[in-house]
């Protein structure tokens, strides 16, 4: 076949190589996804300072609609926080065994992290059942349940993604060299992670 | 769903709520899961899906892509074309709606007092107006225009999520659908803006739009990662960043815009839905709630949300006014970098919106200064497309006509836009008609007009049908005089005071406000012009050539419409994709296989119609002609008409200018016709109907054209693109220096000066197109600076001048030589200057003998021929 100057042949189109400045689609999509759940929780977030800070003659923290003020249980969720932030690194430690070639080592690592992730939010549940106070009560409790209510929904997320990377594992479908899926999926579980310590610290500790 | 309710009775019944039926709360869960149904039962998670179960599924499995018969339009499809269609049909189908809506109001406006719509239906009219307006058609609409041309503009064969790209179109029907439902519920009435604590309250059609926001959020985001994933993975060899179409640019800066703003307004919608249905505080102030917060977080996507209703259009607009200013666009980078800043920008303005609302007043400032900013990218704009169609060779298509509405529609909405920015004006006008006015100039222009523009530009490529240019321009100029005598008004009423969103008004304002209702019917009836026209011309409309703007783009470089992958083979792309008017300019290669012919070029020629006739031959208009032919396939059709002078001497000038022409390779025809250049032109225009019209002129003190006005009477009796190309009088007359024609050197001296010399060389001329030289060697009596010898030479160049004046007035090419020497002497030097390639002597009886001898002495190779001119001639 006549080939012309600057014209790959159609017949070494299989073999054309990756190019190596072209992010993979997927991640960079999944990445761009992150950017605008990052804005979410910012608008969230704003909501939240205006009623911390915007509304005048507050206390805080403020009072509830029986005249006690709101009281988070700062100890017990900070040791949630380890729970999940912790989640983050035992994900990375199974992505780290796949690289070298070691599937069953991925495995243990996701169910780890899966049941480290359950946990925090059966913590989170029980923290609400505990908490003596609902959503219905004054705006400050609205911006807390908003938020990590909101949150929650994304660890559930989070939680299915990391289970269907499970079953994948299971089925052998990651290597070394092909984990897009995987990679995506703990992307987006450490940005929930980060997101929750932030959290953390603008409504529980300060 | 039952299911979903019983769920929602028990939690409800758990947590204490009161009362337990509430019709907000289960509408909005039932609207939220059959959007979801919807979805599912469309097949639009199906892949997903499978994946989910580990099921064995291919990611080469096309069967969602590409469409058999229209029916499929309204099925799933992973085709970025179909998609692209479903987009506009969806958009342009709520803009029907939000059309209607906008009617109504006006209707009711006619005349104050109440007309048929109480204060509640009336706010329902303005909010579905503008809801559906921006959230279903001006935000998603450049979606559906970008979804089918820009992977194809960047050498794409799909975007770089398909399937997401099906999901994120199907969210659009539903959010649209939702709005219209609450028509059924109780209008949502507290307009596009939705301010708690005005949406606290109200229907149940206020959950619906809340929402539908969401899902109209999602699909705004979904497709704006799409686009910026298909911008950086998905571009051809070769086509940098710097050779991306500006609508490139343009989505992809508007995507930027859409991932990270959007999420505000999802937000600010879950916030008020919170307050409405779970009972939650954010916006009750006694319960330690904010209401101006709402507003902060709303117009923080709000504002960028305006730039994403533009800056796609803008894109649009730069590659129009390129391909039909035949110019490259001005500033490339410049329009670039405006865009890039008017989004960054664009993000610190918002409280600009709320300069009224009771914010914190430090902020004013700071706003204001930011707003009025924005206008210095914004000017780059406007005088880049400005200096793009300066001295451009524009052509005034339909689209094109759209740009130049673009540009002065938004001009207006941009100036007023200054004013409103500025703190104390704003005070004066804030919830006024100046408003109002702004707001519809800048969404006109900036959107309406650039989405017409686009889909006129883009309909032969999407359709494979050419629409009706007539109707076009009867939509576009309906539409241009409907949209200012609609809202022109508004800003004066808005300055006297008339308050926006009420539906009476003082009776002071009768008469403006019943012109901007005839304004706002004349848009109607244009719209069913459009869709007249783009209906009719979908099915039955002449079949559209691949490239019937003579773009540059990728787009228009495959069939129309492009076939299912769009490339058989990667494009290559090579150059900038603006370069009109550059000779052998390429923006990129596209190839083919070999059973289809290889290289994808078009054999079409279009046809440029070349109208002179004194200027025929010069090298200026010879070179025009060269320049546009190394720019694209064009066939020159050279009119001369003969108007009142000699019909012989204009098919000279003809004949010699398509030989010169024909020798450069260029494809041009022509004819002689009699009569006067204005009806000429004219008819052969209209019989051609070409490209462009070039018309070539002496400058005014020599042209007979010019003084009588000719060419501006072509110009408005054929209203066709025209270029005027004015030739200097000394360049009219130049002998060309080329290789097309055979230099014919004539050597005579005592005929010189005859009127048969000049009759033999015209029969000369007609056999064959050719230059002459005419040398006359003088032998001259010594000294050579006495009177005698000067008398001679003067009489010599006398003759030689009447020689050469009487056969360049008759079309012959020709200039002449008068040399200071015998023959033997001088015909040696002026063979070798010259390099004729045939000699003929001259002569007047018997004195050509020795001139003769002289000649065939020196020509050496070049044939020597004598004329005799009888002994009449001397006479």
């Amino acid at each position: 076949m006549a080939t012309t100057a600057g014209h790959a042949p159609a017949d070494q189109g299989h073999a054309t190589p990756e190019q190596p400045h072209h992010m993979k689609p997927a991640l960079m999509g999944m990445l761009l996804f992150i950017g605008s759940e990052v804005m979410l929780f910012a608008s969230l977030f704003t909501a939240y300072f205006f009623i911390r800070y915007g509304v005048a003659n507050e206390t805080w923290p403020p009072l509830k609609q029986d005249g006690e003020p709101f009281e988070l249980p700062v100890v017990l969720t900070g040791v949630n926080t380890l729970i999940l932030v912790s989640s983050s690194f035992t994900l990375w430690w199974g992505e780290k065994r796949l690289a070298a070639g070691d599937n069953k080592g991925l495995i243990r690592g996701l169910w780890v992290t899966i049941l480290m992730g359950a946990t925090f939010l059966l913590i989170q549940l029980n923290e609400y059942a505990h908490l003596g106070f609902t959503p219905q009560d004054r705006a400050f409790s609205g911006a807390f349940y908003t938020l990590t209510g909101f949150h929650g929904a994304h660890v559930l997320v989070g939680l299915i993604v990391l289970s269907l990377c499970l079953r994948r594992a299971y089925q052998r479908d990651f290597s070394a060299t092909y984990h897009t899926p995987l990679t995506a999926g703990s992307y987006y579980w450490h940005f929930v992670d980060i997101v929750w310590v932030l959290l953390f610290f603008l409504v529980y500790v300060i | 769903m039952l299911f979903a309710f019983l769920l929602l009775f028990l939690l409800r019944a758990l947590f204490g709520f009161e009362p337990l039926y509430d019709g907000a709360v289960y509408g909005g869960v039932a609207g939220l899961i059959g959007a979801i149904g919807f979805l599912w039962g469309i097949g639009c998670f199906d892949f997903w899906l499978g994946w989910a179960k580990g099921a064995d599924i291919s990611e080469e499995d096309h069967s969602f892509h590409g469409v058999s018969n229209w029916k499929q339009y309204f099925r799933v499809n992973t085709d970025h074309k179909v998609i692209g269609l479903q987009y506009l049909g969806a958009t342009l189908f709520f803009m029907l709606w939000g059309g209607l809506m906008a009617l109504l109001i006006r209707t009711e406006l006619a005349a104050p007092g109440q007309q048929f719509a109480d204060g509640e239906t009336y706010n329902g009219f303005l909010s579905m107006h503008a809801t559906l307006m921006i959230f279903v058609f001006a935000v998603p609409v450049f979606g559906g225009i970008a979804n089918y041309v820009l992977p194809i503009m960047l050498g794409a064969k799909d975007m770089a999520f398909p399937r997401l790209n099906a999901l994120s179109f199907w969210f659009l029907p539903v959010a649209g659908f939702m709005f219209l439902a609450s028509m059924f519920t109780g209008m949502f009435g507290a307009a596009w803006t939705a301010y708690p604590p005005l949406a606290s309250q109200g229907t149940m059609g206020q959950t619906l739009f809340e929402l539908g926001i969401q899902f109209a959020g999602a699909s705004s985001i979904a497709t704006a990662i799409n686009f910026l994933a298909t911008i950086v993975t998905m571009r051809a060899p070769g086509m940098t960043i710097w050779r991306m179409p500006i609508l490139a640019w343009a989505t992809g800066v508007t995507s930027v815009l859409a991932v990270f703003a959007t999420p505000f307004i999802a937000g600010s919608q879950f916030l008020t839905m919170f307050d409405r249905i779970m009972g939650t505080h954010f916006f009750v102030p006694d319960q330690g709630g904010d209401v101006i917060m709402y507003q902060h977080i709303f117009w923080f996507y709000s504002h960028p949300a305006v730039y994403i209703m533009l800056l796609p259009g803008f894109g649009i607009i730069s590659e129009i006014i390129a391909t039909f200013a035949r110019k490259p666009l001005f500033g490339y980078r410049a329009m670039a970098f405006s865009l890039v800043a008017i989004a960054v920008l664009g993000f610190g303005v918002w409280a600009h919106h709320m300069f009224v609302s009771g914010m914190a007043a430090w902020l004013r400032v700071p706003m204001m200064v930011t707003t009025i900013i924005i206008a210095v990218p914004t000017g780059v704009k406007m005088w880049s497309w400005l200096a793009t169609l300066w001295q451009g060779r524009i052509h005034m298509k339909t689209p094109m006509l759209w740009a130049m509405g673009f540009l002065f529609t938004f001009l207006l909405g941009g100036l007023s836009g200054v004013f409103l920015g500025i703190v104390p004006a704003d005070i004066q006008m804030s919830d006024t008609y100046f408003v109002t006015a702004h707001l519809h100039y800048v969404l006109y222009g900036g959107t309406v007009f650039t989405v017409f523009a686009g889909l006129y530009y883009w309909f032969p490529k999407m359709t494979g049908k050419m629409y009706n240019e007539r109707l076009g321009q009867w939509h576009f100029w309906l539409t241009f005089a409907a949209t200012q005598l609609t809202f022109f008004p508004m800003h004066w009423q808005g300055l006297q005071g008339m308050p926006r969103r009420v539906s009476d008004y003082d009776p002071r304002f009768e008469t403006v406000n019943s012109i901007e209702t005839v304004g706002s019917y004349m848009l109607g009836i244009a719209t069913i012009i459009f869709f007249y026209n783009i209906i009719t011309s979908w099915k039955s409309g002449p079949k559209a050539p691949w490239n019937p703007w003579r773009g540059k783009t990728l787009e228009w470089m495959v069939s129309s419409p492009p076939p299912l992958f769009n490339f058989d083979v990667e494009p290559q792309v090579v150059g900038g994709p603006y370069q009109y008017g550059i000779p052998d300019a390429r923006h990129a290669v596209v190839f083919a296989p070999e059973e289809f012919g290889g290289e994808l070029t078009e054999d079409t020629r279009y046809p440029v119609l070349v109208v002179a006739n004194e200027t025929l031959t010069s090298q200026t208009l010879i070179d025009e002609i060269r320049s546009r032919d190394s720019e694209g396939l064009w066939s020159f059709q050279l009119v001369a008409p003969v108007g009142d002078g000699d019909r012989s001497t204009t098919e000279r000038r003809l004949a010699t200018a398509l030989a010169i022409l024909a020798e450069s390779g260029v494809s041009a025809t022509g004819r002689v016709a009699e009569g006067d250049m204005v009806s000429v032109a004219t008819e052969a225009a209209a019989e051609v109907a070409p490209q462009e019209l070039v018309i070539a002129t002496l400058p005014l003190a020599q042209s007979r054209w010019m003084q009588t006005d000719s060419v501006d009477k072509v110009r408005k009796a054929t209203g066709v693109a025209m270029s005027h190309v004015i030739v200097p009088p000394n360049d009219a007359r130049a002998l060309l220096a080329t290789a097309a024609l055979p230099l014919v050197m004539v050597v005579a001296t005592e005929a010189v000066g005859a009127e048969a010399l000049a009759t033999a060389v015209r029969t000369r001329a007609d056999a064959q197109p050719a230059r002459f030289t005419v040398v006359t060697p003088l032998d001259l009596p010594e000294p050579r600076w006495g009177a005698e010898a000067n008398e001679l030479r003067r009489a010599a160049g006398e003759a030689m001048t009447a020689t050469i004046n009487a056969l360049v007035n008759t079309g012959v090419a020709v200039d002449g030589e008068v040399m200071d020497d015998g023959a033997d002497v001088a015909l040696p030097l002026a063979i070798d200057a010259y390099r004729p390639s045939v000699i003929i002597v001259a002569g007047i009886n018997g004195e050509a003998a020795g001139l003769r001898a002289a000649a065939e002495a020196a020509a050496g190779e070049t044939p020597v021929e004598s004329v005799n001119l009888g002994a009449a001639a001397g006479a």
